[in-house]
């Protein structure tokens, strides 16, 4: 593999260095080379959502990211959203109490994306929350108890 | 995907040369670039990230209009307080447009330069035939599955939809792609299929998207966008509407209107010719009905997109009246 | 092994118990990202494998180049049919015998579009990808016969054991004073879930592991070792959690015995994801689906005659049966009936089972006609529905076993509101908005399989569950931990629950909304035979701190055991484990009659779906019962139709859960909105791609085109149905819903649409 390059990562407040091809997506690099698979791939074209992580604390699309892209910058996926044994996130205890979630593999994606959502500001009503939260599609229908663990977590946050 | 090497370019200039390199591609965002080396439709060698670039994202909006960093991110252009407040229909045409996090990605530039939704464009393993990939080789769309494909500015050689909402808005405001030195009103950068449905743009080899600059005007501020579509959310356009109205002292004979029209066309369209029957008329339901016909003139459907022809002026009018009635 | 445990505390005591609504016991580990689906395992050395598929939909394979391929960096084989290791057929899902024939997952001879032709496997999942788009494939093409919309696919041919006839039908048909007839279409529909499909296969000598998201683990297993000639112990199959699968990862696939023979050619570990766009092809979704009905009436809308005939799509060589009369039949009193289906063979890749397969587009078919029929007469759509309601199964001739329709459009109707809707279409209006109200029943039988399930009591008290069953969602974890809780008399935190690993107990497949019943059954009849066994101990160890009372009985309440006779007795379990110096009590209990406990049985109930009853066997008529209303808002101009409210009232006997159960429900409500307005494949006639492969294009529904549901449990316990009383849950709410929209629209806008979906060029 002769196009490997070298690449030092910051991911969850950690460092990492992997070596890896340039055509590694960031998602390939989590689940792949650093056993993060708490991101997940659900269409790998940019269309379903369930990739989401944040960059520089901003919500974006890891299939469409190149690992090597985010050299420099801070990462975040679900596993550093709240310390292992600590409190939950606040958005992460709504999900749990609101079932805004079923077979749950679109929910990391929806965690990360409701963070974002809130932070942003784009949580002040449903119909917000729901055209902001529309980017992470979820086929076993949670979408109304999305809407209101958003809702609540938006209140614990403020 | 293709095996590609990867440079980060420190400077434009350094982006550039490396631009004018056979087979090397800019990388901005990413969601159209890498979407569409996984689908083989790019393939290429160098990839160039012109991401770290400084200075390219600044958003400065005076008297004079609006001055857009190619690199500032759609989301960002659409939570500007003063483009939200000399040009409303560039924000709401971004926040309409994918997704939150897709426009925490793409770039203003990069936007620009997303390429159609052709599903024939997008599978050349299963389609080799595609004037826009291959030219000459033919169009698979024409009489497929067309749904979504265009009814305006087609060729015989392709009726791929130019897919974005914000360049419908840009081309109602006449917005100008700087290329460096180089300055081209955006009506005149994006090109008609014609008999060279591959050549989308006038961006030579070696340039870049470096600004976008939208003059100021009254009809920019008191504008709007409309988009429908199937879904309510997460989906290209079915047809959509920028629409910009000025009127004149009375308060409601119209001196200057703008409509850029999306999903309908080849490339992002100004329908002048709406423009030109309600420049100096009074806003009134049946003027604007009428007139909003004129958006489809020539149109040409292809089986399955067929009730774009209808949905158009409808849309058009509606925003028509929705923009009026702000202005 | 998963291993599901309770030990974080939430809401109630009494959250705990059956019926309480306890948060999902595996929630924590789904929003913290530790949730171990299958294709998140990484075995020493797994190389990655990437299918090639056919680019023609009918013709033969000439030549495979694979030269460019193989000297692509990191490639270790490209299998093509011709160097694939053999394997033999398998047994298929009903039990039928396997002709004596080699399987070839990867074919030559093409019937449908993306196809499997070839596989590359390489050390990277990129040089896998780059090097599948380097493996050129000659072909001789034939035209093909791309739906049953192509002319000259035909009519088709018959499923006689479809045919459902009484009375006379067309006699009484054609001297009725009102008839209707229409024709109602469903395009083909995908199940999408987003975890999409594929495996892991490692091979260890003659022992294969898989970890596969399944909703059938032993069903699977057994493909699997028949395939490759190895006892069905040899296989292990692991799912731990399931990314979803609506009917689509019950079965063995293609993809999944070529991962299992690169896997042994290579003696490593193989991952093969499908992409994306080839979960539109490598199995099959619900089939285009097209119903006559014509209805015969009295003037005052009471139904005297149903002439139903209606077909589906299915692939060129093989037998797929949508079963389009199910609903027809069953859901309104009529004397005289006749419903016949054909299936008609187009190149199309088999299509498989989606939510509620059959009851979904039969009810699509009939609760519209019946709308129809409601305006011809001019009565309100709700009242025709209680004038021929159903008083015993029309078609059995059997006492419903509970059927709480009534009650359910009564609760449905008072919380919607029905009583403000304007009777005449086009009649409710908003500014551009054309508003409708809409109502539509669904039904789903109560499928029944018998089940297994261990149940351990562990020496600190723990419970342990255990079953090869699994949870795609629908809470079997939490549900199972309730029941194991109430009955041995435990807090719900001191149980955990092991699923989806062959290892464990036996469970047949996770569809047709059995699972649930069948498992809770199970569980409950362990539970108390372990319960019974430790009471047994403790009254008669000569160690225990019960021996001196001379108890019959005893009692456990919250993890303690105590005497009837001596309230202040009461020792915890793990006390008394301890004391008689147990380190477990076992109790592995399945459900199977009598007759069936011999080994063969048992093996073939737990991987055949032949010991499956109907909802018929027996005295009685069992099915859970749902209606929906909607209101729709159809904007004049544009033709957009949005759902903009929606009340659903539902039968489904006893709710285990009813915070999980009602996430079930409104996830068929949602996928039933897709379906009514977004959901279609579409297919280039010319060469019957699916062109809108993939989730940008194939829209399912997002957040902002779902309003606020209410769901209304009118269900009473079913005992009849299964041993603690619950029915059909999760393909149920889905019924109905379709037509509930369409009929809205039909109100808001005068303009009936009988093809779905409804999009906006249908109503400008």
């Amino acid at each position: 593999m002769s196009n490997q390059t070298t690449i030092n990562l910051e991911i969850n407040g950690q460092a990492h260095t992997l070596a890896v091809e340039p055509r590694v997506t960031l998602l390939d690099a989590l689940r792949d080379h650093l056993e993060l698979t708490g991101t997940k791939k659900g269409c790998d074209q940019g269309q379903c959502g369930a990739c989401t992580v944040h960059v520089d604390g901003e919500r974006v699309l890891s299939c469409l990211t190149l690992a090597v892209q985010v050299e420099g910058r801070a990462v975040t996926t679900i596993e550093g959203l709240s310390d292992p044994g600590a409190e939950l996130h606040p958005v992460q205890s709504a999900f749990l109490e609101h079932d805004a979630f079923q077979c749950g593999y679109c929910t990391p994606g929806q965690i990360m994306s409701a963070v974002s959502c809130i932070r942003e500001g784009h949580a002040g009503s449903d119909d917000e929350i729901r055209e902001y939260m529309s980017g992470n599609l979820c086929r076993c229908g949670a979408y109304p108890h999305i809407v209101e663990a958003v809702r609540e977590a938006a209140k614990v946050m403020s | 995907m293709r095996d590609f090497s990867y440079l980060r370019a420190g400077s434009v200039d350094e982006a550039l040369s490396a631009a004018a390199m056979p087979a090397t591609m800019l990388l901005a965002g990413g969601t159209t670039l890498l979407d569409l080396a996984k689908c083989g439709v790019n393939a290429p060698e160098r990839v160039v990230d012109v991401t770290h670039l400084k200075g390219l994202d600044t958003i400065r909006v005076d008297a004079e209009g609006a001055f857009i960093g190619a690199l500032a991110k759609m989301s960002r252009v659409a939570a500007d307080p003063a483009i939200l407040a000399g040009f409303p229909a560039v924000s709401e045409a971004l926040w309409q447009a994918a997704s939150a996090q897709i426009r925490n990605m793409a770039t203003i530039g990069g936007n620009l330069l997303q390429r159609t939704r052709c599903a024939y464009f997008r599978d050349p393993a299963s389609f080799p035939a595609c004037n826009k990939r291959v030219p000459g080789s033919g169009c698979s769309a024409m009489e497929g599955v067309n749904r979504g494909h265009a009814v305006l500015g087609t060729s015989d050689a392709c009726i791929a939809t130019y897919p974005g909402d914000l360049a419908a808005a840009l081309v109602a405001f006449d917005a100008v792609v700087h290329l460096g030195e180089r300055k081209v009103p955006i009506d005149d950068f994006f090109l008609l299929p014609g008999t060279t449905p591959h050549k989308e743009h006038a961006m030579q080899p070696g340039e870049m998207i470096t600004t976008i600059t939208i003059p100021a005007s009254a009809a920019a501020r008191h504008s709007t966008y409309l988009k429908v579509r199937d879904r309510q959310s997460y989906e290209f356009a079915a047809a959509s509407a920028a629409v910009g109205i000025e009127f004149e002292a009375d308060h409601e004979t119209i001196r200057d209107i703008r409509i850029g029209l999306g999903g309908v066309a080849t490339k992002p369209w100004r329908a002048r010719a709406v423009e030109d029957a309600l420049r100096g008329k009074v806003v009134e339901p049946e003027t604007v009905k009428s007139a909003s016909r004129l958006a489809v003139e020539g149109a040409v459907a292809h089986g399955g997109n067929h009730y774009k022809i209808e949905l158009a002026p409808r849309v058009v009018e509606r925003a028509i009246l929705k923009s009026g009635a702000l202005a | 092994m998963t291993i599901v445990d309770t030990k974080m505390k939430r809401g109630d005591a009494s959250d705990g118990l059956l019926g309480g609504r306890l948060a999902r016991i595996d929630g924590p580990a789904k929003i913290t990202g530790a949730a171990d689906y299958a294709m998140e395992h990484s075995p020493e050395g797994m190389v990655y494998a990437v299918i090639v598929d056919s680019t023609i939909a009918s013709g033969r394979v000439v030549a495979i180049d694979t030269s460019a391929a193989e000297a692509y960096p990191g490639v270790l084989v490209v299998l093509t049919p011709d160097n694939a290791l053999p394997i033999k057929t398998a047994t298929d899902w009903t039990g039928a015998p396997p002709p004596a024939v080699p399987y070839e997952p990867l074919a030559r001879e093409i019937t449908f579009a993306g196809q499997h032709i070839a596989a590359v496997i390489a050390e990277t999942f990129e040089q896998a990808t780059a090097a599948a788009a380097l493996v050129k494939v000659t072909y001789e093409e034939t035209a093909p016969i791309s739906s049953f919309d192509d002319p000259r696919s035909g009519e088709g041919y018959p499923i006689d054991m479809m045919t459902k006839e009484w009375g006379d039908a067309d006699a009484a048909l054609a001297i009725a004073p009102v008839r209707i007839e229409q024709e109602y279409k469903t395009p083909r529909e995908y199940n999408v879930p987003i975890e999409p499909h594929g495996l892991i296969a490692h091979w260890e000598g003659d022992m294969l592991t898989l970890w596969e998201p399944s909703q059938w683990i032993d069903g699977m297993s057994r493909t699997y070792a028949e395939w490759f000639s190895i006892p069905f112990e040899n296989v292990r199959m692991l799912s731990p959690y399931i990314g979803g699968g609506f009917g689509s990862k019950a079965l063995p696939t293609r993809y999944g015995a070529v991962a299992a023979i690169a896997a042994k050619m290579l003696d490593r570990p193989v991952k093969l994801a499908i992409t994306r766009p080839q979960t539109f092809t490598a199995f099959g979704g619900r089939p285009a689906t097209r119903q006559t009905i014509a209805l015969g009436a009295t003037r005052e809308g009471k139904l005297l005659s149903i002439v139903h005939r209606s077909a589906n799509e299915t692939s060129m060589d093989d037998v797929a049966i949508e079963p389009l009369g199910s609903v027809t039949s069953i859901m309104y009193a009529v004397p005289n009936f006749s419903s016949r289906q054909n299936i008609v063979p187009v190149n199309t890749v088999k299509p498989g089972a989606l939510r509620a397969p059959g009851e979904n587009p039969s009810a699509f078919g009939i609760e519209c006609a019946i709308d129809e029929l409601a305006y011809e007469v001019g009565i309100d759509p709700l009242d025709i529905r209680l004038l021929n309601y159903a008083e015993e199964d029309p078609h059995a001739k059997k006492p419903w076993s509970t059927r709480r329709l009534r009650e359910a459009y009564a609760a449905g109707a008072e919380a919607f509101g029905w009583a403000k809707r304007s009777p005449s279409v086009r009649s409710m209006r908003e500014g551009k908005q054309l508003i409708g109200y809409g109502v539509a029943a669904g039904t789903y039988p109560v499928r029944r399989t018998p089940g297994e399930a261990m149940v351990r009591i562990l020496s600190n008290g723990t419970i342990e569950v255990a079953s090869s069953g699994i949870d795609m969602g629908q809470g079997t974890y939490t549900i199972l931990a309730q029941t194991a809780a109430e009955a041995i008399g435990v807090p719900v935190e001191t149980v955990v629950v092991k699923l989806g690993d062959s290892s464990l107990p036996r469970a047949p497949v996770a569809g047709g909304s059995q699972l649930a019943n069948l498992m809770t059954g199970a569980v409950h009849v362990a539970a108390l035979a372990a319960r019974d066994e430790l009471i047994g101990l403790a009254i008669n160890d000569p160690n225990s701190p019960f021996r001196d009372l001379q108890a019959n009985t005893l009692t456990i309440e919250g993890g303690q055991m105590s005497s009837p006779r001596d309230a202040g007795s009461s020792v915890a379990i793990a006390e008394v484990m301890r004391r008689t110096g147990r380190n477990s009590i076992e109790a592995l209990r399945n459900t199977l009659p009598e007759n069936l406990r011999n080994k063969d049985d048992h093996f073939r109930n737990f991987t055949t779906i032949s010991t499956m009853l109907s909802p018929t066997e027996g005295d009685y008529s069992m099915h859970s019962w749902c209606v929906h209303f909607v209101e729709v808002r159809v904007d004049v101009d544009f033709g957009t139709v949005r759902v903009s409210r929606m009340v659903s009232a539902l039968d489904s006997g006893r709710l285990y859960n009813p915070k999980l159960a009602e996430s079930q429900w409104k996830g068929g409500i949602i996928m039933g909105i897709g379906q009514a307005l977004l959901e279609e494949g579409l297919v280039d006639q010319r060469n019957g791609h699916v062109m809108n492969n993939n989730l940008g294009d194939y829209l399912v529904p997002t957040n902002a085109d779902i309003p606020h549901l209410e769901v209304i449990s009118v269900g009473i316990p079913d005992t009849n149905a299964s041993i603690l009383g619950g029915k059909a849950v999760g393909e149920l709410a889905i019924v109905g819903v379709a037509p509930a929209i369409a009929n809205a629209v039909y109100h808001a806008t005068g303009i009936r649409v009988r093809d779905l979906p409804i999009t906006l060029e249908k109503l400008i």
